[in-house]
């Protein structure tokens, strides 16, 4: 190779970074306003950036910019966005295009009006199919999240509030933690009803131990509410104009019913539940004072209004949760229910010293049944029910119909009160109005219709006599709700089979109604959890074979035995989701085995690792007693030495060759 | 006796003559002939240059003998084919493949066996071929011939494919083996480099398969070999296997483990272009299927040279569908007619939306760390390698 060849040798050196790097740099001028000679106007918004830069990314500025070479302002036609824009620039400066749902179409389409280069259509594309999938699938998924999250704050919550009064009233067995259990859940919802009516006679009573349990009593409803709000808006409506109805009747407690009727509107959260349990609380003290205070008629009228207002909000929840029957009838509930309330407090008033009495006796009878089952109780008071069944019958059938007949109710009324006064009047022990009043319940929950009205009767009586009252409940309470608790518990599958059917006035009991809506509301629950097993196994039985066959199969088996068989499309899925569900079972329980085996392992390794260093303790010991008896064997041969050799001198020499020789050998 | 002596001389003088020839022969025959004569070996080596398209051997109906069909498969057709594998990715299920496990005691004889399957199948490939191979629930495949054949999902039963990548220009195809070291508790960050994930900036399509991942601690690790990748432009696919069988690369052999770990395939080169999208829990029917692939349609992969990955979760398939089965699949085949799609199903799945081209990357950039580990779902990734002419229809 010649010099001049040599000379003429050419290197290239190329930056890959230099491109990134001048954009970078143009980037940075652009944002500190250096250099920009173009100012650019999308809807009323100001861009600045560098002619040059435009021109080069876009066929559109590269013609405008060279049509209008001196003007510093473009306006960009309104077929550009300022939202499809912005992402533009910023993509001509960064080589980042950010897209979003919003404004990938708009993005799009403001990229081919402006010509911008590099930028691939398939990219927005690919973007438009995935947010049009997104919409497409969005009204159902979210939705249903929606619920099932909401679904589970509330249990949660009512779980906590259920743990927080376990701790406080001492009610342990009634409200189990996991009432997401569909049994348990059953079990909290005949139970709860029993507990809210606990609580309201605790109200007056003691106002720190209602002011727990009542919590719980409430949270159930709402979420029962919810779940109506969630699955039927017609139901909603249909409750709220009852509660407005419930509004206008008792002015008294407007402000808690009003209240009421927002949170139900407002999807009733449940912070709200306890503002209006706190609300509620605190308008009940009010009452209690005021008739403390004078026990004048109207005050007490009032107060008696008050406490039904709440007792019909109860009502509306069990009007509320039949999302499969008819809205109507349960709709009405509430409102002859005030009527009737509204008669007994007059009846009350008319009656004063009556009822004080009856109270008592009532107490007394119940109490009689106190220590002895609930079937005693039902017989004890099934007598006095059986009298007055029909009279309260009456009562109700007219109520319905118009407050013109109301004094005829309060004519039957009263002699059903009497009847149960006279057959009464032998009992003389003394408990307090409350647990009379729960045992009712929890009898009436069992054996449906008129005891409620019993119940409320006793309930509301006491007033007249308020010290007595306090003073009873106060030592008698707690322990007798979770008695009556755990009966409620105990006693709800009779309740849900026998006592129901045969209740003629079953439809009618409002407590009723919500066991067996209890049930409905399980199917209606179902598709979420566990629940889900209670369909299949139902499904499981209508079809022809069983499930253990469906599993077993192999899969070209199950295919031909699936058009052996003619099926609906619901049995097909059934069967489908059987051998789904099992063939996830086995993939686990195969995941459990192998870990299972794993720890096995693990285990027999540590067994083994754990006798080995047994066997080495062992040996060291061994080894160490050896040794032991070595050295002194060696001492003792060290001392024979000694006195064969007297010189010190030596005896020390000889030690010294004998531990050497003892060593060696 | 004039044609006697001109085959030989056209045969042992002509390259072109011989070329032609010869390219009708498959690989085997095709190396077998090469040992014939100097000018036969040249040819052959040009040949077997041209042969750059991947190839497949898929094995979906249970065969009699007592061994995996996909080995008698194999044998048989690696016979046939018209390239000469340097990688290969085999995916078997894992129930028949490894026997059945019923109780505890047959489990040593089991491992035994699937040890055995794979190493047949490994005795079966190229010396140097590097191996990867998994075992899965349920396999999706395309049957032989055609690139155009419709991909069958077998959720259950005998099946395997095995995927055949030949030397591809301009493409590097590599195996990798991460694995959890129990002693250093660190993700050592090296391991990538060792593993060619780092300072690779052709690195484009990396398809993950973890093992294990049961074991605790998993998640985390995965996070830590994920999410360095997920920082490139690179796009991941893949799922969680029952186990991996075989695996042998250029660093040497590796051996499945206790401990949890990726093994997978790294795929560089600058003309690669791949998509890749992830059809949701919300993908339930026909529709939402089709759209999924109509976003991956758009996303303008070229069709020939491409192979389609499918990873989808061992509760979907036919069952998730209302019983319509084979359903994502075909609403692959529907849009790419020639594109034959590979994969499993597997106990979780890893991938996102995303396209990385060589032009352009699209990519999802949200505040929050994307999450790549997914459930339920189904990964659908195309991977395009390079233009190169294909030669086998």
């Amino acid at each position: 190779m010649s010099l001049s060849e040599k000379n003429s040798v050419v290197f290239a050196y190329e930056s890959s970074v230099h491109s990134t790097n001048v954009l970078l740099g143009l980037n940075g001028q652009r944002k500190q306003d250096i250099l920009c000679d173009v100012t650019i106007l999308v809807e009323d918004q100001r861009f600045r950036a560098h002619r040059a830069v435009l021109a080069a990314c876009s066929s559109y500025f590269l013609s405008r910019i060279g049509q209008l070479d001196a003007d510093l302002i473009i306006t960009l036609p309104e077929e550009v966005t300022l939202k499809g824009f912005g992402p533009l620039l910023e993509f001509a400066y960064t080589a980042k295009l950010i897209l979003n749902k919003d404004n990938v179409s708009e993005v799009c389409k403001c990229a081919e009006f402006l010509g911008v280069h590099n930028i691939e259509e398939s990219c927005f594309q690919f973007l438009k199919f995935k947010f049009l999938d997104c919409k497409s699938g969005q009204p159902e998924c979210p939705r249903r999240q929606c619920c099932s999250s909401r679904c589970q704050k509330t249990d949660d919550k009512i779980n906590q509030v259920d743990e927080g009064d376990l701790g406080d009233g001492g009610e342990e067995d009634v409200q189990t933690p996991d009432s997401q259990l569909h049994k348990d859940g059953e079990n909290a919802k005949v139970s709860s009803p029993a507990f809210q009516d606990t609580s309201q006679t605790c109200d007056p009573a003691c106002l720190e131990k209602s002011n727990v349990s009542d919590l719980p009593s409430l949270c159930p409803k709402y979420r029962k509410f919810q779940k109506a709000f969630g699955s039927d808006r017609v139901q909603t409506t249909e409750l709220s104009s009852s509660i407005t109805e419930v509004q206008v009747m008792s002015a008294a407690s407007i402000h808690e019913s009003k209240s009421f009727d927002n949170n139900a509107t407002q999807k009733a959260q449940e912070c709200e539940i306890m503002q209006l349990a706190a609300k509620y609380e605190e308008a009940q003290v009010e009452m209690e004072e005021g008739e403390e205070e004078a026990a004048k008629e109207e005050e007490m009228k009032s107060d008696l209004v008050s406490q039904s207002v709440s007792y019909p909000v109860e009502k509306m929840d069990a009007a509320a949760f039949p999302q499969h029957s008819s809205v109507a009838p349960h709709g009405l509930h509430p409102v002859p229910f005030l009527h009737v309330y509204e008669q007994y407090d007059d009846l009350n008033f008319s009656g004063i010293q009556n009822s004080t009495v009856i109270a008592e006796k009532a107490v007394a009878g119940t109490g009689v049944g106190y220590d002895k089952p609930i079937e005693n109780k039902n017989s004890d008071l099934l007598l006095k029910s059986d009298l007055c069944s029909t009279e309260s019958m009456n009562i109700r059938t007219t109520s319905d119909r118009s407050s013109v007949e109301r004094e005829v109710a309060e004519h039957l009324a009263k002699g059903f009160w009497s009847n149960v006064y006279s057959t009464e009047t032998a009992c003389q022990m003394h408990l307090s109005p409350a647990t009379a009043k729960e045992y009712s319940e929890s009898i009436y929950s069992g054996k449906k219709t008129e005891c409620p009205w019993l119940g409320i009767r006793i309930s509301d009586s006491p007033e007249p006599s308020p010290q007595r009252t306090f003073t009873t409940l106060n030592s008698v309470n707690c322990p007798f709700i979770s008695t009556l608790n755990t009966e409620g518990c105990s006693n709800s599958s009779e309740i849900s089979s026998g006592d129901y059917i045969q209740g003629q006035q079953a439809e009618q009991c409002p407590f009723t109604c919500e066991i067996s809506l209890g049930e409905e509301s399980e199917t209606d629950t179902e598709g979420e959890s566990e629940s889900c097993s209670a369909k299949e196994q139902e499904c499981e039985v209508k079809l022809p074979f069983n499930a253990q066959r469906i599993i077993s199969l192999s899969r070209n088996d199950f295919q031909s035995f699936l058009k052996m068989h003619k099926l609906t499309p619901e049995q097909l899925d059934c069967i489908h989701d059987i051998r789904r569900r099992s063939k996830n079972r086995i993939a686990a329980q195969r995941c459990r085995k192998r870990k299972l085996d794993c720890i096995q392992n693990l285990e027999s390794e540590i067994e083994k690792l754990q006798n080995e260093k047994e066997n080495l303790l062992k040996e060291r010991d061994r080894i160490l007693s050896t040794l032991g008896e070595t050295k002194q064997n060696l001492t003792g041969l060290c001392q024979q030495v000694c006195y064969m050799f007297d010189s010190p001198t030596l005896r020390w020499q000889h030690t010294t060759a004998d531990c050497h020789r003892c060593s060696q050998v | 006796m004039e044609t006697d002596t001109q085959g030989p001389f056209v045969l042992s003088n002509l390259a072109e003559v011989v070329e032609r020839v010869l390219s009708f022969l498959p690989t085997k025959a095709l190396l077998r002939a090469a040992c014939v004569c100097r000018l036969w070996r040249e040819c052959a080596r040009r040949i077997l240059r041209t042969q750059q398209s991947v190839a497949w051997v898929s094995a979906l109906e249970p065969g009699p003998s007592d061994t995996h069909s996909l080995v008698r498969t194999l044998a048989e057709e690696l016979e046939k084919v018209h390239v000469l594998p340097q990688t290969v990715l085999y995916i078997a299920d894992a129930e028949t493949f490894s026997g059945h496990e019923d109780c505890h005691g047959q489990k040593k004889a089991r491992k035994r066996n699937s040890k055995e399957t794979a190493i047949s199948l490994e005795k079966l490939l190229p010396k140097r071929c590097q191996v990867l191979g998994l075992v899965t629930p349920g396999i999706v495949a395309t049957p032989m011939g055609s690139r155009g054949n419709r991909p069958q999902e077998i959720e259950d039963g005998e099946a395997g494919f095995a995927l055949l990548f030949p030397k591809i220009d301009g493409v590097k195809i590599h195996t990798f083996h991460l694995f959890k070291d129990l002693k250093n508790k660190v993700f050592d960050e090296s391991k990538f480099a060792e593993a060619g994930l780092k300072n690779n900036p052709d690195l484009r399509v990396v398809l993950l398969f973890g093992y294990n991942s049961w074991r605790t601690g998993a998640t985390r690790f995965l996070h830590q070999v994920i999410n360095p990748l997920n920082e490139k432009s690179i796009i991941l696919a893949g799922g969680h296997v029952e186990n991996f069988t075989s695996l042998t690369s250029e660093n040497g052999n590796n051996q499945p483990g206790d401990s949890c770990g990726v093994v997978g395939l790294a795929f560089s080169g600058p003309q690669i272009q791949s998509a890749t999208v992830l059809l949701d829990q919300d993908v339930v029917d026909e529709r939402t299927a089709e759209a999924a692939m109509q976003r991956l349609k758009a996303a303008n992969i070229p069709e020939h040279n491409t192979i389609g990955f499918m990873f989808a979760c061992v509760g979907r398939g036919y069952q998730h569908y209302k019983t319509k089965r084979n359903l994502e699949a075909d609403a692959f085949r529907k849009f790419f007619p020639s594109i034959p799609l590979f994969g499993f199903f597997g106990h979780g799945e890893i991938g996102c939306d995303r396209i990385v081209t060589g032009n352009f990357i699209l990519r999802e950039c949200n505040d929050v760390k994307d999450n790549l580990l997914h459930g339920y779902t189904t990964v659908m990734t195309l991977i395009h390698l390079g233009s190169a002419k294909p030669n086998q229809v």
